[in-house]
């Protein structure tokens, strides 16, 4: 990634910086519990709809391998894309950036004097800040018709807290004082009525719109249709009635034909929610002759902003991602700090590596990189072999090696950790002492399955820059020095085997050694 | 807005690849898993799997033969569409049965039941009457019947394909709905679906704008992960599978 290049502006949704971040989440105890729940349940469900379907290491080969390849030749399959949606009689607009895609769909909705506009969910269209822009013309109606979307954008633009299930952090009961505080729902706590409650909301305005808005799960390159994957049917209901559609498309969202959209959504909806399919995966572009709904303008902006940066980089595969959020619903970090901790719009493992690529610096992102255990459950679970943990390792990289991030007293610690492990007297005085020097900090505590290993006793609190890791966690009392590993090994001879084992080994080792002659 | 050539270019240049390659490295997928899994069942096998596919997605999964069908759908309207007052999907006007414009009538054996409608009287999704009067008829649909155009059999999906006679609304503003599909259409995965909407797309033989792929009925999980049925979408869904066709 060359550094230095900032695109994307729209993409952080807090002010607070990372540590204030962890604080506030940490504080939030249902948006933790409602992570945790989300995330064991989605185990339970990606994992069986993986194994149902056999052969996964298989297909996340065919995933890798179709988006690779699509991003490897995105000039082409876009140009590809972009003559196929005007031969269907569609219009293609490039924008370079967030500014130039947001001034064209303002000015679009302008000129065509649009006054009630209905979006379905769109990662990218909260990357460009569309929603504000739009309300920004007087008159204007803009309604989010996913229906978390919808309870976000009612209680005044609450930020989302995961990719799929952006109102996780929410319960019922708030979601019910936002409708009956916003929308006059006087009925219960149940989400039934309460969905049912925003469906007749959202009815009515569906049924009296001018311009729908939606995102794009995948562009088909060959016949110049989009792929778009939901569960509620909103986006079919956006592509239906209104008679003008914008399409907001991440550039990379493309692939070659029907056959390898099919591939994707298959894959898509078994990582993100455990099912076979999305209850609506539709293929669509502009209305055909003959047919009364659908879009009768049918407009696609295909956005770079900042997604360029990772191009002919260490960075490309981030390209491949096909937005299923696996890799929130495993990651460890995610499950403690939820999504608002990590201060993007794009949370979780695929957050922390894309936000400083999009941002083009790690200006308001240097912490992201560092939200992550390195247990590469990501990597493991990413349908298109993406290697998450990797990437942010090389941010990490990048950050200490090339722009020097690093704090001097870091610097000074790390060489004398160095200088400390690199002469192995050094070392074996440090492991005769450590224990020692830690006695007074440490405190007793019974050994459970959380503090395995941990001698009973712990460290709570560290002096120096040692308390990073106290901060968030505790820390095992070292053993004496007489008691640790090496000086235990020392102390015992090797046991000679039991004889019948030893003569069962050799007598194994003449069978395949005749064997091997035969 | 940025010119075509100049993004195109600027994505070459960073990448340091040049552009049009791509006829000589089309895309070869390294495994055959689409098209052959689930591939080599009789239609019996299949008509058993997409029966556990389609209740697993909360879809009405029925059986029936083309003699049946009129009473089948019979009952279905019967049960589907009420005067009931309080009830707050069908009240108000929002009671009337909307059907196809479709040759496919004829091939069902439906033409007589169709004309034959009284209660109650059908409305029809017409072709040539514009945007808004097919609109409110869909608008106003207690209950839609439709003729698919596949059911998969792996995740208990019905196809359809936007026609002058049925188009996009048609599936999604009536309160219930129901898919017709003859047993030769029940296909393994959404591959062979694929596969047909490709060709025929490319041939030139299908002219549509809009392919959907439903799977049982409208759902969310965004209040508490707790799965709630129809907020958008139909109520409920119901797949007829006509076993001698």
């Amino acid at each position: 990634m060359k550094t230095g290049m900032k695109t994307a502006t729209m993409i952080r949704n807090s002010d607070h910086d990372f540590l204030t971040r962890v604080k506030e989440s940490e504080a939030d105890t249902f948006a933790q519990k409602a992570v945790a729940k989300a995330q064991d349940a989605q185990w339970v469900k990606r994992e069986g709809a993986r194994e149902e379907l056999g052969n996964w290491e298989e297909w996340r080969n065919l995933g890798e391998q179709i988006r690779q390849h699509s991003v490897r030749y995105l000039p082409d399959y876009l140009e590809e894309f972009s003559d196929n949606v005007e031969k269907n009689g569609g219009h293609v607009f490039f924008a370079q950036t967030d500014v130039e895609a947001r001034d064209f769909i303002v000015n679009l909705a302008k000129e065509k004097q649009v006054k009630n506009v209905v979006k379905s969910k769109s990662m990218v269209t909260s990357e460009i800040g569309i929603d504000k822009a739009l309300l920004k013309i007087p008159g204007m109606n803009l309604l989010e018709t996913d229906l978390a979307e919808f309870i976000l954008q009612q209680d005044d633009w609450d930020e989302p807290t995961h990719l799929v299930f952006p109102a996780l952090h929410k319960n019922r009961d708030q979601v019910r004082e936002v409708f009956m505080k916003k929308l006059g729902y006087e009925g219960d706590n149940d989400p039934q009525h309460l969905a049912r409650f925003a469906r007749k909301v959202m009815r009515e305005r569906f049924l009296k719109n001018e311009m729908s808005i939606t995102g794009c799960n995948f562009a088909v390159a060959d016949n110049g249709m989009i792929n778009l994957d939901t569960n509620e049917g909103n986006a079919d209901l956006c592509m239906a009635i209104p008679k003008i559609q914008v399409v907001c498309m991440g550039m990379e969202r493309i692939v070659p034909g029907l056959k390898e959209a099919e591939t994707m959504d298959n894959m898509l909806a078994r990582s993100a929610v455990g099912q076979k399919i999305t209850t609506y995966c539709t293929f669509t572009s502009k209305q055909v002759d003959g047919e009364s709904d659908g879009p009768e303008e049918f407009y696609v902006v295909i956005i770079d902003n900042g997604r360029s940066n990772a191009l002919g980089t260490d960075f490309e595969p981030i390209l491949q991602c096909i937005r299923c959020a696996s890799c929130l619903n495993v990651c460890p970090i995610y499950r403690h700090i939820g999504g608002h901790g990590y201060g993007s719009i794009y949370p979780g493992p695929v957050g922390s590596v894309l936000s400083p690529v999009l941002q083009g610096n790690y200006d308001d992102f240097a912490d992201l990189p560092y939200a992550c255990s390195l247990c590469a459950a990501c990597t493991a679970t990413c349908p298109v072999k993406i290697p998450l943990h990797k990437l942010l390792i090389k941010h990490r990289e990048i950050e200490m090696d090339d722009l020097h991030q690093s704090k001097l007293i870091d610097d000074v610690v790390m060489r004398v950790v160095g200088l400390g492990t690199g002469h192995s007297s050094l070392f074996r005085t440090a492991l005769g002492m450590d224990h020692a020097m830690l006695a007074p900090l440490t405190k007793n505590q019974p050994e459970t399955a959380e503090n395995l290993y941990s001698n009973d006793k712990h460290l709570e609190w560290m002096p120096f820059v040692f308390g990073g890791w106290t901060k968030v966690r505790d820390l095992p009392d070292p053993p004496a020095h007489s008691k640790n590993f090496r000086s235990w090994f020392h102390t015992h001879e090797p046991v000679a085997a039991d004889p019948k084992v030893a003569q069962h080994t050799a007598q194994r080792e003449k069978e395949i050694k005749a064997e091997g002659k035969a | 807005m940025t010119d075509r050539e100049v993004f195109l270019n600027t994505l070459a240049e960073k990448a340091r690849r040049p552009r049009h390659q791509l006829q000589n490295h089309p895309l070869v997928p390294v495994n055959n898993l689409p098209e052959t899994t689930l591939s080599g069942k009789t239609q019996d096998e299949l008509l058993e799997i997409a029966r556990r596919s389609s209740e697993a997605v909360n879809a009405t999964f029925q059986t029936t033969t083309k003699a049946q069908l009129p009473a089948v759908l019979d009952a279905f309207v019967k049960e589907k569409i009420t005067d009931n007052t309080d009830d707050p999907y069908q009240a108000n006007d929002h009671n009337h049965l909307l059907l196809p414009t479709s040759d496919l009538y004829a091939d069902f054996g439906l033409e007589s039941w169709r004309d034959g409608l009284s209660n109650p009287t059908p409305t029809f999704w017409k072709p040539g009457v514009g945007r808004q009067a097919n609109i409110d008829t869909a608008e106003h649909a207690g209950a839609a019947i439709a003729f698919a155009d596949f059911l998969l059999a792996e995740s208990g999906t019905i196809t359809v394909q936007t026609t002058p006679g049925q188009g996009r609304a048609f599936h999604f503003l009536p309160v219930h709905y129901l898919g017709i599909v003859r047993k030769s259409r029940i296909l393994p995965r959404s591959r062979q679906a694929m596969d047909y909407y490709d060709a025929a797309l490319k041939s030139g033989e299908l002219k549509t704008s809009n392919i959907n792929f439903i799977t049982g009925p409208s759902n969310t999980g965004d209040i508490e992960m707790v799965l709630v049925v129809g907020v958008h979408g139909p109520l409920d869904m119901t797949y007829l599978v006509v076993e001698d066709m």
